[in-house]
């Protein structure tokens, strides 16, 4: 590289030597990797938020609120935990104790919610279930900002305590084959994939998923057919929510992310790009989308680390996905005319 | 009024109930924003999350002109002229915007908006030709006038606005003083009355009319023969035009403009609940939408500069109420400091919450409704009855 001609001219031979770096397997291969761990925080965020559009038609902008009260609560309890035990595979335990509680307490949020709020509105047209999970936000994280700075949790943005409870040896970075990553990493991947077959099976295996299939084709079918419709959306918008707080959980141990109030509009727009590319309210579209943008964001980040001199370079390459797919694709890849079923 | 109010037997309740001038003046422009983005969602229906791009534009129009860092534009032009060009640098971003965003309707509608506007942010804040440190945004260096409203080339029809840097006015017509933030408050308020009363005329105009029908039902009105998409788009251009001006009346006022005021969706959402507060689909709405969020803002603001309900409290609470235990070690001073200081967002997003569940028309739309007509109308005809006749 240094004995190239300094910049100007010679900006295309760096480019080409830029693309024949990036396309040599070692780096893609990192690339790849890195761009699937990105992948799994991205559905873990917008499972949830496609779950319950799917079968409600509410596009839920509470959704990261819920996600950034899942990592508090998340850290709230992953710290307390760690001062018992320090050993890794107990704090590995402790992170499923987290995930547990957050999971259990947004639901329980998410329920409480559904039924006080948004249950009085399905009639009204769906502009106002958007307004009004957008107070809910405005709401949960001004609450958060009280609490925050009442216990003095964090006086800046990022909780550091939290971070420091991740067991060693995911920090460490493990090489397979010329290819290396981080613990944190594939613990993510990990976590991801067992998410998202979760939500399959319960999808397609569970006498509840069958109604929650039913429910988006048709919900008035549904009720005649006898089953509580009102109950099902209770159900699936507890079960979204709780799946944004154990997003939460998974996002407080990323240095990237953590555990801070700004992480509801932080995490509210990537959960957006992936459901609107996906197409809202189809789980594989959501799997594909986030696929789709965590490789994105994760080769932009290795063209601005290595080329592009514009700091912006992945966020904004992220947000022009999600344009370009409207306009190439006006319902998302997986996305049907009509959604929401009632 | 407010000199009346403040001198009167009422005058620590008035100073801590009253918004302050300079808050008034943030109300002129930001309810102009939050008036244009009604005049597109509110008449059409069409959720446009993505707003804040077109008050960004202007706003960022005006500080780079006036840093001289715009082709044609240098720091000499006039404001009036750079109002213009805001105006319609936002519009032609709109027409951008709109006519790719138009083919998709409902939720798809507001994303695509609010994508553009995000690609947009991300762009500005890194973009490092704004100023030196883009995330901090820009603050007009270039020029230590204030921007002059009025007739442009006509130095006696003009006055400076701004806080600091604003003209003063004693002895108009014998009798009248004004300071700085008063002259900015009538300039502005002067500029966005003859937008208000633009776009007042566009929705009373068969145009406006066809929005409407758009909003009610958007396959009928396609049947009757009209292109609706044409409607929308033209609709969507001029909301982006009176967004460019009330950005650009923004840096006119406060001389800088950072990308999270500026393009962030938030500034938009901002725009959204004040528009419900006020009234969805009614111009005047988001005008007293805003002056009631900037005012309960204001009244519950860390410092309440002027006034506000903190100082208030801290004067006339005694000690002993002060120093009352509540709850677990937890003072009523500690208590008010946790609950009210600088914490407005949580009651105005309580409040919003409460609109869009029981009060879906908003104040002037509830007003209108239980006046039977819009007010212009409505208040001649309640006293007339009211005399007798």
């Amino acid at each position: 590289m240094a004995s190239l001609a300094p910049a100007g001219p010679a900006l295309p031979l760096q480019f080409a030597d830029a693309l024949i770096e990036f396309l040599s397997p070692s780096t893609l291969a990192d690339v790849i990797v890195r761009g699937i761990a990105k992948a799994s925080l991205y559905v873990m965020i917008a499972a949830g938020l496609t779950l319950v559009f799917g079968l409600m038609g509410v596009l839920n902008f509470a959704h990261g609120s819920l996600t950034m009260l899942g990592a508090y609560l998340g850290g709230l309890v992953l710290v307390a935990a760690v001062a018992q035990s320090t050993g890794g595979v107990g704090r590995l335990l402790a992170f499923g104790v987290a995930v547990v509680v957050a999971f259990g307490a947004l639901a329980a949020l998410g329920g409480g919610i559904e039924v006080g709020l948004v249950r009085p509105i399905y009639d009204r047209p769906p502009l106002y279930q958007i307004l009004l999970t957008f107070g809910v936000t405005l709401v949960l994280d001004e609450l958060a900002r009280i609490v925050v700075l009442f216990y003095g949790l964090q006086p800046t943005t990022v909780w550091q305590d939290v971070l420091g409870t991740k067991p060693t040896f995911l920090a460490d970075s493990i090489g397979v084959t010329g290819v290396s990553a981080s613990g944190l990493e594939l613990f993510q991947i990990l976590f991801g994939v067992a998410t998202v077959v979760g939500v399959h099976l319960f999808l397609t295996r569970t006498r509840y998923g069958l109604f929650v299939r039913a429910g988006s084709e048709d919900s008035e079918m549904l009720s005649a057919l006898g089953v509580d419709v009102n109950r099902v959306f209770t159900v699936v918008f507890a079960l979204g929510t709780g799946i944004a707080g154990a997003a939460g959980v998974l996002l407080a141990w990323d240095p990237a992310w953590g555990a801070s109030v700004p992480l509801a509009a932080e995490t509210l727009l990537p959960a957006f790009v992936v459901v609107i590319v996906g197409g809202l309210g189809t789980f594989r579209g959501t799997v594909v989308a986030a696929l789709i943008v965590g490789l994105v964001d994760s080769s932009m980040t290795w063209w601005f680390q290595n080329f592009v001199d514009f700091t912006g370079l992945p966020e904004m390459v992220v947000f022009l996905v999600l344009v370009i797919t409207l306009i190439v694709k006006p319902q998302g890849l997986y996305g049907v005319s009509e959604v929401g079923g009632h | 009024m407010y000199a009346l109010l403040v001198n009167s037997g009422l005058s620590t309740e008035a100073v801590a109930l009253l918004p302050r001038i300079e808050t008034l003046v943030v109300v002129l422009f930001f309810g102009l924003f939050a008036m244009s983005f009604d005049f597109i969602s509110g008449y059409t229906g069409y959720l446009s999350f993505g707003h804040a791009a077109f008050y960004g534009t202007g706003a960022y129009v005006v500080a780079l002109a006036a840093n001289g860092k715009l082709p044609l534009l240098g720091p000499e032009t006039p404001f009036m002229l750079l109002l213009v060009f805001a105006g319609v640098a936002a519009a032609v971003l709109a027409l951008a915007i709109g006519s790719v965003s138009f083919r998709l309707s409902g939720v798809y509608f507001a994303m695509i908006t609010l994508g553009f506007s995000q690609v947009l942010y991300v762009f500005v804040r890194n973009w490092d030709f704004v100023s030196s440190a883009p995330r901090d945004g820009v603050a007009v260096t270039g020029t230590l006038e204030g921007f002059r409203i009025g007739v442009p080339g006509v130095d006696g029809w003009n006055v400076a606005i701004g806080q600091l840097t604003g003209d003063s006015i004693e002895g108009l017509f014998g009798f009248i003083n004004l300071s700085p933030t008063e002259v900015s408050f009538y300039a502005v308020g002067a500029v966005v009355l003859v937008c208000y009363l633009a776009m007042q005329r566009l929705v009373h105009s068969p145009f406006g009319r066809t929005l409407i029908a758009i909003r009610e039902n958007e396959e009928r009105a396609r049947a009757i023969g009209y292109n609706t998409y044409a409607y929308k788009l033209g609709a969507f251009v001029a909301s982006g035009f009176f967004a460019g001006i009330a950005g650009a009346l923004f840096v006119g006022f406060r001389r800088s403009v950072t990308p999270e005021n500026g393009f962030y969706f938030l500034v938009a959402g901002d725009a959204l609940l004040v528009s419900i507060i006020g009234g969805f689909g009614t111009l005047a709405g988001p005008l007293y939408g805003e002056l009631f969020n900037a005012g309960v803002r204001e009244f519950l603001s860390k410092e309440g500069g002027g006034g506000g309900l903190l100082p208030y409290l801290r004067a006339n609470v005694g000690d002993a109420t002060l120093t009352t235990e509540l709850y677990n070690g937890l003072t009523v001073a500690e208590a008010i400091e946790t609950f009210l200081n600088g914490h407005a967002a949580l009651y105005v997003g309580l409040l919003f919450v409460l609109f869009v569940l029981y009060v879906p028309n908003g104040l002037l739309g509830t007003v209108r409704d239980r006046m039977g007509g819009t007010l212009a109308t409505a208040v001649p005809r309640r006293v007339r009855r009211w005399l007798g006749e």
